[in-house]
């Protein structure tokens, strides 16, 4: 993307809003790696840019700590904090604006549409020295990587991540100002869930056995989740437990399986949790899998529709029904 | 102590020899590597280069049952305990060999504790020579070396075909008796082979920081609104505080299983909010800044305080594991400028 563009359109933002904040991404000094940056100044503004490489979502500091982002209050009076959002965290806007988690009023969202993002760990693990990333580019399948003193041009398909390959929404939904032409969309496709569910239940219990059995329990899936902002989240409550504390694999199957199906129709398939896991769970084939189901029984896709109403808050007639004996 | 030579095709010999202890080895599951107790020498992995987890839950795990007790029976002791048995963990890296003694001193000195201390006597670490540091580490900032023998049994060296053995203590002289049968002696040019690697390690750390004067800096700034910048995009999970090798707060609970209840010890995070709420509701430490300043605090204020170093290794997993980049070397940097 164009920075004079991106870094023209925040400052206009600050300019025309009551912004206190904006959340971008900026380069970080180290590899290839990218960093949620907290914009409150026009003049800050500078340090943003967007690439491939910008794999995170920042939705999610929306509601980490709520009313940290509107500090700057005091200085310039603003109210609204502005974000840069990517078809899915549009998704993820458009179902927190319909829970009402945060006001649409109260963000400003520069939407970017996505060609899909960079896997870190997959650009790590095929350039392990990188120490400055300069570039990244993409054109016609292929990624141009220049870092240190070199240039490479690599397959996009060997570096995507995983959950952009499946992406139904690279556009954002809804937007207030756009900072790009958008870009080719596909339809929701579920090639991965589909083999999944052929394989028999004592196979798919196999699978998942020795992923869970890796969990850390570190929380970093629900923390990094935008949809995941409760003030009090059954996987932490002391009284009562409903998840014991142990790690084993009957605990942290249920760790997951809460988490999962807390996010059932709410989901925006951003891939934070499969991200940010440090033991490599594929927790979307299990988002994935429920959203595939709810799009299947009730026609509905989370975030996809600023006038929907959440799935659970919603009733119609024509709901299926047997599942009632 | 003695210096031994190891053909790299005889280490599988090597570890065989080993029956009369437990060994734990990095082994390849689902992508990562993992310490596990291996019962086949195959299945040791020796990938140094992908080692998301430290040893450090070899003997301080992330659940333990210290008691198992239901309505009719008094508490016992859970059967068949770990570490009963001696046990070796091989393929440990120098930075996290360090991190057990950094863990020593909290779990022996004023209440000696013996699920700990069971396990850390009967174990034996093998260590290598780091030849291939991580992107992120920092060890020769925090008083460490990529070819420390300090709190190894023994210290192996890649040579190319052979490894060069070091037997660092009296531990560790007891394997090398056992493995006897494969191991030869080196020849002086193969030690000074070893030496020029050892003597090469420490330049291929990339990061660096200075960390004199960090605690006062840490001390003097504590209420400083930059913490609050540097905590923006902490998103408070656990996993720097469960790969690092020195981190060691725990919680115990009781648990209920099937009519009967465990009590246990798991590992707890200082990240995490619930870490400090009371049972009042009120919480000290409310915010991810309190949370983060935390941690910084206690590595690098309170650890020199009680026990005269830093409680960091420098392994760098915090740095390269953390999902938005929170950055320990780059923080420590903003804190001494100050």
């Amino acid at each position: 993307m164009d920075k004079e563009k991106l870094v023209n359109e925040a400052k206009a933002v600050f300019s025309r809003e009551d912004v206190a904040c904006l959340i971008g991404y900026g380069k970080d000094s180290i590899g290839f790696r990218v960093s949620p940056i907290f914009i409150r100044t026009r003049d800050e503004a500078d340090q943003l840019f967007f690439s491939p490489l910008c794999s995170l979502s920042l939705v999610n500091y929306l509601t980490l700590e709520k009313g940290v982002l509107l500090e700057g209050n005091k200085e310039t009076g603003g109210e609204k904090i502005a974000i840069v959002a990517r078809g899915c965290d549009s998704r993820a806007l458009i179902q927190l604006f319909a829970e009402r988690g945060i006001p649409r009023e109260q963000v400003v969202i520069l939407g970017v549409p996505c060609r899909g993002t960079i896997d870190l760990k997959k650009i790590e693990g095929k350039f392990p020295d990188a120490r400055n990333c300069t570039e990244v580019t993409e054109a016609e399948g292929m990624y141009y990587i220049r870092f240190d003193n070199e240039s490479h041009e690599v397959p996009k398909e060997e570096l995507l991540a995983d959950h952009c390959k499946h992406c139904a929404f690279p556009n954002p939904l809804v937007y207030d100002v756009l900072l790009e032409d958008l870009v080719d969309s596909k339809g929701a496709a579920y090639s991965d869930i589909e083999e999944m569910e052929k394989m028999a239940l004592e196979e798919r219990h196999e699978y998942w056995k020795d992923k869970f059995a890796r969990c850390l329990r570190c929380y970093a899936c629900r923390n990094a989740c935008p949809l995941c902002y409760c003030d009090d989240c059954i996987l932490e409550r002391v009284s009562p437990q409903w998840v014991n504390r142990s790690v084993n694999l009957s605990e942290n199957l249920m760790f997951h399986l809460a988490r999962s199906y807390h996010l059932a129709g709410r989901c925006a398939g951003c891939g934070e949790c499969e991200r940010v896991c440090p033991v490599n769970l594929p927790l979307m084939l299990l988002n994935r899998k429920l959203e595939k189901d709810i799009k299947n029984i009730f026609e509905y896709t989370a975030g996809s529709n600023l006038d929907d109403k959440p799935l659970f808050a919603s009733f119609n007639p024509k709901d299926p029904n047997d599942f009632i004996f | 102590m003695e210096h031994f030579l190891l053909e790299k095709n005889r280490l599988n010999e090597f570890l065989s020899a080993l029956r009369n202890y437990e060994v734990f080895a990095p082994v390849r599951k689902v992508g990562l590597t993992v310490f596990e107790l291996i019962t086949n020498p195959k299945e040791a992995m020796l990938d140094l280069k992908n080692q998301p987890q430290s040893p450090k839950r070899v003997i301080f795990p992330q659940s333990e049952i210290l008691l198992v007790f239901d309505k009719n029976n008094a508490a016992k002791e859970p059967k068949g305990r770990v570490g009963q048995k001696p046990q070796v963990v091989f393929g440990v890296r120098p930075c996290d060999a360090r991190g057990f003694h950094m863990l020593d001193p909290v779990f022996e000195r004023e209440y000696p504790d013996p699920y700990y201390l069971q396990k850390r006597q009967s174990t034996l670490l093998v260590g290598f020579h780091c030849s291939e540091p991580y992107p992120n580490c920092f060890c020769t900032s925090v008083g460490g070396n990529p070819s420390s023998p300090e709190g190894l049994d023994i210290l192996l060296t890649d040579l190319g075909e052979q490894y060069f053995l070091e037997v660092i203590t009296s531990k560790g002289e007891q394997v090398a008796k056992e493995g006897a049968a494969v191991l030869s002696s080196p020849t002086s040019q193969q030690q000074t082979e070893k030496e020029k690697l050892s003597g090469m390690a420490p330049q291929k750390i990339r990061r660096t920081i200075d960390t004199e004067g960090i605690a006062s800096k840490i001390e003097k700034h504590f209420d400083h609104s930059l913490w609050r910048e540097l905590s923006g995009k902490c998103i408070s999970c656990g996993i720097c505080t469960y790969t690092c090798p020195t981190c060691h707060c725990f919680d115990i609970q009781d648990e209920r299983v099937r009519g009967r209840a465990n009590r246990l010890r798991i590992w707890d995070s200082c990240m995490f909010p619930e870490y400090t709420l009371h049972a009042s509701g009120h919480n000290p430490r409310p915010t991810r800044t309190e949370r983060l300043k935390n941690r910084m605090y206690h590595k690098f204020k309170q650890n020199i305080d009680l026990y005269g170093v830093p409680g960091c290794v420098g392994c760098g997993r915090c740095i390269t594991l953390c999902p938005e980049n929170v950055d320990l070397v780059a923080n420590l940097k903003v804190i001494k400028n100050l």
